[in-house]
């Protein structure tokens, strides 16, 4: 819930600057302007607010199903079909965090020569000389920022549906 | 194998998955990614495509529209717009026959102007307009059913997150896909008002009437929705307004995302300065707002990875193709197409099926002619499939709408809600068959712009 609250709040932030920048463009001849980037806060703040939104959904077992055909079944089928439900979708949770977290490894950019952080990068591998910073056009963030939100936020989804897979069996064994 | 027999099998094994309770955008992505995998011989190339996908369909900018709409109806919702809007529409029309029916549609029409989801709509008029209907007597099958089918006004009046993803599906312009509704959706009205009267003309008995109110209460709740007008204005109108016309050609105050972050901001500070939002109300809607979001981008994940698979295989060129040479008519390809909608909105929910089915459908109906430019054909047909697709969410069995409704009126029995909304199921069918037959309907406001 946590996430979740915070990842509105940077959702009312991103709709509260798109106004400023709005209003700033209006009266560029005042000598104001639109917000510097506007666009890619925009894609980049929504990102990361849908990230912090997915583990929240989950928890109120908000993620659409079809209820119609299983419902005349008995409740242990039920309880068995929930589980088989709450594996495949923990299954996709699972393998979107990791290819996420794959991904920012591939527009990570870290020198093994870096006097602080060599060592580090040396260490855990993922260090990659000659590699090139991919970073948005405006504001130059690097794109791994992004990604990094992400992960975290794919992470938990992948915590939590795994949560509703340990609950699922529990239900399914008693 | 050949490409489109594995996109049958795989259409095949999802439908299954759904079938017996896989959450959707699971049983997308995973028939999706298995039948890359068959495909290619490998999961590699889906592993690669994955590292970036999310990200991608998480951070398009045309989508963050979606997010920015539902956190302003919900805003909308808890800062007492609602009430207003039925309060003024009940103390006008209440005291005629079926009038609090009538009220509530028009209040739903008004809620949907500052919503694009039709299961808001559904929920926050149920909540304030059922406790009313049901203290003027008025029977359950009408209170519920008007309700129900009122809701969808919520996707059908702009804006409307189905129009939103049919348009970036398509490559349409919103602007002009929020223009073209806003026809249809006053149809949409006028047809279940209709519907009402009826109703209680061959069932006197179904509805009491309220006291007349005077003229001055009219006046005051009438003057009170001035907010919900206000916002709706300025978000439409600044998105598909021309607000200079000194200027050629159409001069938009902002674009559909900034008037989506617009309408948030305004409906929220509305909320917070009268104090119709307070601390516990501000985080319900946003915490409401993210469970609607979640789901709504798990699904779109879900859809862009089967979706890759479809393209993978060639399907919905070679479909296109198929129908192009094999000569059918072109009225007979877009009923057949409704048909199957129609079809599947008994079971399945609208988002899905629009993400499903547009890649297939939409270069066949693009390869045919009905007399209009591709752009003119694309945005009537997106009218026909949001009508066709809304209708799908109050048909029994499955409809959200009706299971809304019902949750609120929990002493009503679902086959007495079901028997109330097929006069309005009724309405809406004589509505696509009169945008079919008058295609101008949807067009004449885009061709204005």
């Amino acid at each position: 819930m946590g996430a979740a609250l915070l990842g509105g709040l940077v959702l009312a932030g991103i709709a509260g600057m798109t106004v400023i920048s709005v209003i700033g463009r209006a009266l560029a001849g005042y000598g104001l302007g639109p917000v510097r980037g506007d666009f890619e806060l925009v894609q980049i703040g929504c990102a990361i607010a849908v990230f912090s939104f997915l583990p929240w959904c989950q928890i109120r077992r908000g993620h659409v199903t079809v209820d119609l055909l299983v419902e005349r079944f008995s409740p242990r089928v039920q309880a068995a079909l929930r589980l088989l439900g709450d594996i495949a979708l923990g299954a996709v949770a699972v393998l979107m965090a990791r290819q996420l977290w794959a991904g920012m490894i591939d527009k990570f950019c870290a020198d093994p020569s870096d006097p602080l952080f060599g060592w580090l990068w040396n260490m855990t591998g993922i260090a990659q000389p000659y590699c090139w910073v991919e970073a948005t056009y405006e504001l130059n963030l690097p794109a791994w920022w992004g990604y990094a939100a992400g992960t975290l936020g794919a992470g938990l989804f992948a915590v939590v549906t795994l949560h509703s897979v340990w609950q699922s069996l529990n239900e399914v064994l008693r | 194998m050949s490409g489109v027999e594995l996109a049958i099998l795989g259409f095949v094994a999802m439908l299954g998955m759904i079938a017996i309770r896989i959450p959707i955008a699971a049983a997308m992505a995973i028939t999706g990614f298995v039948g890359v995998w068959i495909l290619r011989g490998s999961p590699d190339p889906m592993m690669n495509l994955l590292k970036s996908v999310t990200w991608d369909v998480f951070a398009s900018y045309s989508l963050s529209i979606v997010p920015l709409f539902l956190l302003m109806g919900q805003f909308a919702s808890k800062s007492g717009m609602s009430e207003r809007l039925f309060r003024a529409t009940a103390d006008w029309l209440g005291h005629r026959p079926g009038g609090i029916a009538i009220a509530a549609v028009g209040a739903c029409a008004g809620f949907g102007a500052v919503s694009g989801s039709s299961l808001a709509t559904a929920s926050t008029m149920g909540q304030v307009a059922l406790p009313e209907m049901k203290r003027y007597g008025y029977s359950d099958p009408l209170a519920t059913g008007v309700l129900a089918a009122g809701g969808t006004l919520g996707i059908l009046i702009p804006p409307s997150i189905i129009l939103v993803i049919y348009a970036i599906l398509t490559e349409q312009n919103i602007e002009k896909m929020f223009a073209a509704a806003i026809l249809p959706g006053l149809l949409a009205v006028a047809g279940y008002i209709l519907v009402v009267m009826i109703y209680v003309a061959l069932r006197p008995d179904a509805a009491q009437r309220m006291p007349r109110q005077p003229w001055a209460v009219r006046r005051s709740s009438l003057v009170r929705v001035w907010p919900v007008v206000a916002v709706f204005v300025l978000v439409i109108g600044g998105i598909a307004a021309d607000w200079n016309w000194l200027k050629p050609g159409r001069q938009a105050l902002f674009t559909p995302i900034e008037g989506a972050a617009v309408g948030a901001v305004l409906t929220g500070l509305y909320g917070l300065l009268t104090g119709g939002l307070d601390r516990r109300s501000f985080t319900t809607s946003i915490l409401e707002a993210a469970q609607a979001t979640g789901m709504i981008y798990l699904i779109l994940f879900g859809a862009q990875v089967f979706n890759t698979f479809l393209a993978f295989t060639r399907t919905p060129q070679t479909l296109a193709d198929w129908v192009v040479t094999a000569g059918f008519s072109p009225m007979v390809v877009l009923l057949l197409m409704l048909a199957t909608y129609l079809i599947f909105g008994c079971v399945m929910d609208s988002l899905s099926m629009i993400l499903l089915t547009i890649p297939i459908f939409f270069p066949i109906v693009q390869s045919l002619e009905f007399g209009l430019t591709p752009d003119e054909t694309a945005i009537w047909f997106g009218i026909l499939v949001l009508i066709v697709v809304e209708v799908g969410l109050i048909t029994p069995p499955v409809g959200m709408n009706l299971f809304i409704i019902n949750a609120l009126a929990r002493e009503v029995p679902i086959r007495r809600t079901y028997a109330g909304v097929m006069p309005f199921v009724v309405s809406d069918l004589i509505r696509v068959a009169v945008l079919i037959a008058s295609p101008w309907l949807s067009l004449v406001l885009v061709r204005a712009m």
